[in-house]
């Protein structure tokens, strides 16, 4: 029997449900959804008479609408129903009042209601009701509230979120395919995500991370405060830790392994990929408000004598995997610095130029152990995106990007990053 | 950065949450029930305050465990296991028992300034407009200081109460024989000491200043023994305020019915500088308390409810949050300062209601400690739930005494 329209969940939720005689079968105490394509549907409703629970399936529904709800089946071949032992997912125990990221507007919100809409013979799930409206519904005075705004002649706005949009914070949740939303959650902004999980209790917030693929987890970290990442990662299996490390740039992996009590800071070095391990460990020997310690490993350098058009097919092949590029760096057989040059000046210039000859060989640079606020002020003087820093021998040893600096040279309230997960 | 503001809330770095909530339990209400008390009985209600550690104890310890089992706040426990309608009229039932604590913490602002000469109309409104503009405005390592420094002002009781030269044999012996009266005051008094000790804002706080701390399993020992000692802690500074007006005032038979009288009176009879400690320390409980209570409330209101909060967030952005917030301490400071406002009346209907909340929040927190679903192998253990039922069961029925005594007279005078 297809649902005509729409209802709502708190609309049904305790109603009687009749049988084939128009007897009272019992009471609507809970609603099963499963997957369905292309929304999670009705599978069937849970109801309560005295103390048992019975399952009633969608197909025998004979009526259903707001105000009567039918079934073919009787007491007799009722399915009993056990509400701690079974796997579905409910609707008012798993969903209603629970909070869900809103993945449209990047935030935190709670179900007041759910929406079901007739699709074909289904009542499929297509929005949940994160306001005010919602609120009144379940409390059984949205008429009332209605009337009582029009007397303000004010509208009482309807604020639902269509489950596309929508991501379940525990994986309970996530027994409902949900491809749109998680892609969307991946698409959100590093900092929103952290935004995000700093509203969720901690638990959630660990179980919201090892949902998303390493790589926007990883994004999402560096976004933390320190200490709220190095609480995460403890709570992590070392093998999930050490996935999303290695998808952090190094100088972020350094630092916040540089958080971790030393017995699993090692155990996750030995889990990191060698090469990425031996970037962070690189960069574990310096002081954290150092030059050393904010500098990245990761950049570009190139010899003098490669031309230009040499230059930009090996950047095609480099600069992926490396967090930001600002200059080409040009060293020497030593390693040691000679030169800079932008990307715009490469880019700008002949092919078959080398890049020796266009270089900027007036370089600003900084030792590992300068202080923070020394390298700050550096940036901030020559208007630099990217500052290389240099050892003894002049050699090129890491860079620092603005970015790194960027929390020192604002006033302190501009300050992005966030606490606790 | 809504988290950081979240977290100077409940300034945790340094202290623990139990301290803090310790702390700020001794607020302007608090203050002049002990000051009332020890003036109008001396030290014989000394002993009232062993029962209400005890059951401060039980109380806390539970609803500190549920912060750091399942690392969520109050409101959002019974949100989700009992749905709109409870959540609805208990944060309904919070917000007008809470603008009634938020008054009675302008109101001593106000009392205790007049102390040292300043006019209300001074004090409190540049008082509201410095809270709003720090809170809303101003860098968290501030506020986090000022706070700080707050909480060690509280010893200025403990001075106090020293200075005030007790009998301390006088002192142990109403601490620990228990007396009874017939008198109507003193059963009221001793009442409204549990009732102002344990209210239900307190438990809301308390939990979600643990569950933000994001306080693990394994540091549950750790969270237990922090709101054991500030628990002591409140009732060693209640205490200490007892008996600083029971060994002045008491004996030469002067009866107060505000804090800031106690000060006052405390000037010939104990030095100045007893007085002073004792007014600046009720200055800085009620500040400390207007700068928590409305925050506080706007935070665990907009939680339940799902809506956008943080106090970085404009108007536009988390307009219930922003308005519970400005409202509490605007309205909250301008009732001080209409004269003929109906003050009184506020106090006892914030107190009433208080009463009336105070059982559903108990009953309700001590089914969650039970629900093995959400607390695991947390639960309460069989014995300790004899316990906590009657501990529970007794402060009903004490609050119940509070709300039947407010409203009698009140309905007698018709």
């Amino acid at each position: 029997m297809p649902l005509f329209g729409e209802l709502f969940i708190s609309e049904i939720l305790g109603k009687p449900i009749l049988d084939p005689a128009g007897d009272e079968l019992g009471t609507i105490k809970d609603v099963v959804l499963v997957k369905g394509e292309p929304l999670p549907k009705l599978d069937a409703l849970i109801i309560s008479r005295r103390k048992d629970s019975f399952r009633i399936p969608w197909e025998s529904m004979n009526l259903f609408n707001k105000r009567i709800i039918s079934t073919t089946q009787d007491l007799k071949n009722a399915a009993p129903y056990d509400m701690d032992g079974e796997e579905d997912l409910l609707a008012l125990r798993d969903i209603l009042d629970k909070q869900i990221v809103d993945a449209n507007g990047a935030k935190v919100v709670r179900v007041n209601d759910i929406k079901l809409e007739g699709y074909r013979t289904d009542a499929v799930l297509t929005a949940v009701d994160v306001g005010m409206r919602g609120i009144l519904r379940r409390m059984g005075l949205e008429r009332k509230g209605e009337s009582l705004l029009k007397f303000f002649r004010v509208k009482l706005p309807s604020h639902l979120i269509s489950w596309n949009y929508m991501q379940p914070i525990q994986p309970k949740l996530s027994t409902i395919g949900l491809t749109v939303s998680r892609q969307m959650v991946e698409e959100l902004h590093p900092a929103d995500l952290a935004d995000l999980l700093s509203q969720v209790s901690p638990v959630e917030g660990l179980e919201f991370i090892q949902n998303l693929d390493p790589e926007t987890a990883a994004e999402a970290i560096s976004e933390l405060e320190i200490d709220t990442q190095a609480t995460i990662i403890k709570d992590m299996s070392a093998e999930a830790a050490a996935g999303i490390i290695e998808e952090m740039s190094p100088d972020a992996a350094a630092d916040l392994i540089n958080e971790l009590p030393s017995d699993l800071a090692s155990e996750l070095l030995k889990q990191i990929e060698d090469e990425d391990a031996e970037d962070i460990q690189e960069l574990l020997g310096h002081e954290s408000d150092t030059a050393g310690g904010l500098m990245t490993t990761e950049y570009i350098s190139y010899p003098p004598g490669m031309t230009v058009a040499e230059a930009m097919l090996r950047f095609k092949k480099d600069a992926p995997e490396i967090e930001s590029v600002y200059y080409v760096y040009i060293i020497d057989e030593e390693e040691r610095l000679v030169g800079v040059l932008s990307l715009k000046d490469m880019l700008l210039s002949e092919s078959a130029t080398t890049l020796g000859s266009i270089m900027e060989t007036n370089i600003k640079s900084v030792r590992p152990e300068a202080d923070e606020m020394e390298v700050a002020a550096v940036i901030s003087k020559y208007d630099l995106f990217a500052l290389p820093v240099v050892d003894c021998d002049t050699c090129l040893i890491g860079i620092i990007t603005v970015d790194d600096i960027l929390d020192l040279l604002l006033p302190k309230q501009a300050r992005k990053k966030r606490r606790s997960v | 950065m809504s988290k950081r503001w979240k977290r100077m809330l409940f300034f945790l770095s340094v202290m623990g949450p139990g301290i803090i909530t310790a702390n700020i339990d001794n607020d302007a209400a608090g203050i002049t029930t002990y000051s009332v008390a020890g003036a109008r009985f001396g030290y014989s209600l000394l002993w009232t305050l062993i029962p209400t550690t005890v059951a401060l104890v039980v109380v806390q310890e539970m609803v500190a465990r549920m912060g750091v089992v399942t690392g969520k706040g109050l409101s959002d426990l019974i949100r989700e296991n009992y749905g709109v309608r409870a959540t609805f009229y208990m944060m309904l039932g919070l917000f007008v028992a809470n603008f009634g604590t938020t008054v009675a913490e302008f109101a001593g602002l106000a009392a205790s300034m007049e102390i040292f000469g300043m006019s209300k109309y001074i004090v409190v409104p540049t008082g509201a407009a410095a809270i709003w503009l720090l809170v809303t405005k101003g860098s968290y390592v501030t506020v986090e200081r000022v706070l700080l420094f707050a909480c060690l002002l509280y010893f200025g009781y403990i001075v106090s109460g020293f200075m005030s030269g007790p009998d301390w044999s006088e002192v142990a012996k109403g601490t620990l024989v228990p007396s009874m009266s017939k008198d109507p005051e003193y059963l009221l008094l001793s009442i409204a000491i549990i009732g102002t000790t344990i209210t239900p804002w307190m438990q809301f706080y308390l939990q979600s200043s643990i569950a933000e701390k994001g306080l693990r399993k394994s540091q549950y020992k750790i969270a237990r023994l922090d709101v054991i000692t500030g628990c002591f802690l409140t009732d060693i500074i209640a205490f200490f305020i007892i008996v600083a007006c029971a060994a002045t005032l008491f004996p030469r038979g002067i009866r107060i019915n505000e804090a800031s009288e106690a000060a006052v009176a405390l000037a010939p009879l104990a030095g100045k500088y007893a007085a002073l400690m004792f007014g600046l320390a009720l200055a800085n409980a009620s500040l400390l308390g207007a700068i928590i209570v409305p925050l506080a409330t706007a935070y665990y209101i907009c939680e339940a409810m799902g809506w956008e909060r943080g106090v970085n967030k404009s108007f536009n952005q988390a307009p219930e949050f922003m308005w519970i917030y400005t409202f509490m301490i605007v309205a909250g400071s301008v009732i001080i300062l209409v004269p003929g406002a109906p003050l009184v009346m506020l106090m006892l209907m914030s107190s009433v209601i208080n009463g009336l909340l105070l059982p559903f929040v108990l009953v309700y927190a001590l089914s969650l400690v039970n629900n093995q679903k959400i607390m695991g192998e947390y639960t309460n253990p069989r014995a300790y739930n004899i316990i906590s039922w009657a501990t529970v069961t007794a402060i009903i029925v004490l609050t119940a005494g509070i709300i039947v005594t407010t409203l009698l007279p009140a309905l007698q005078a018709r």
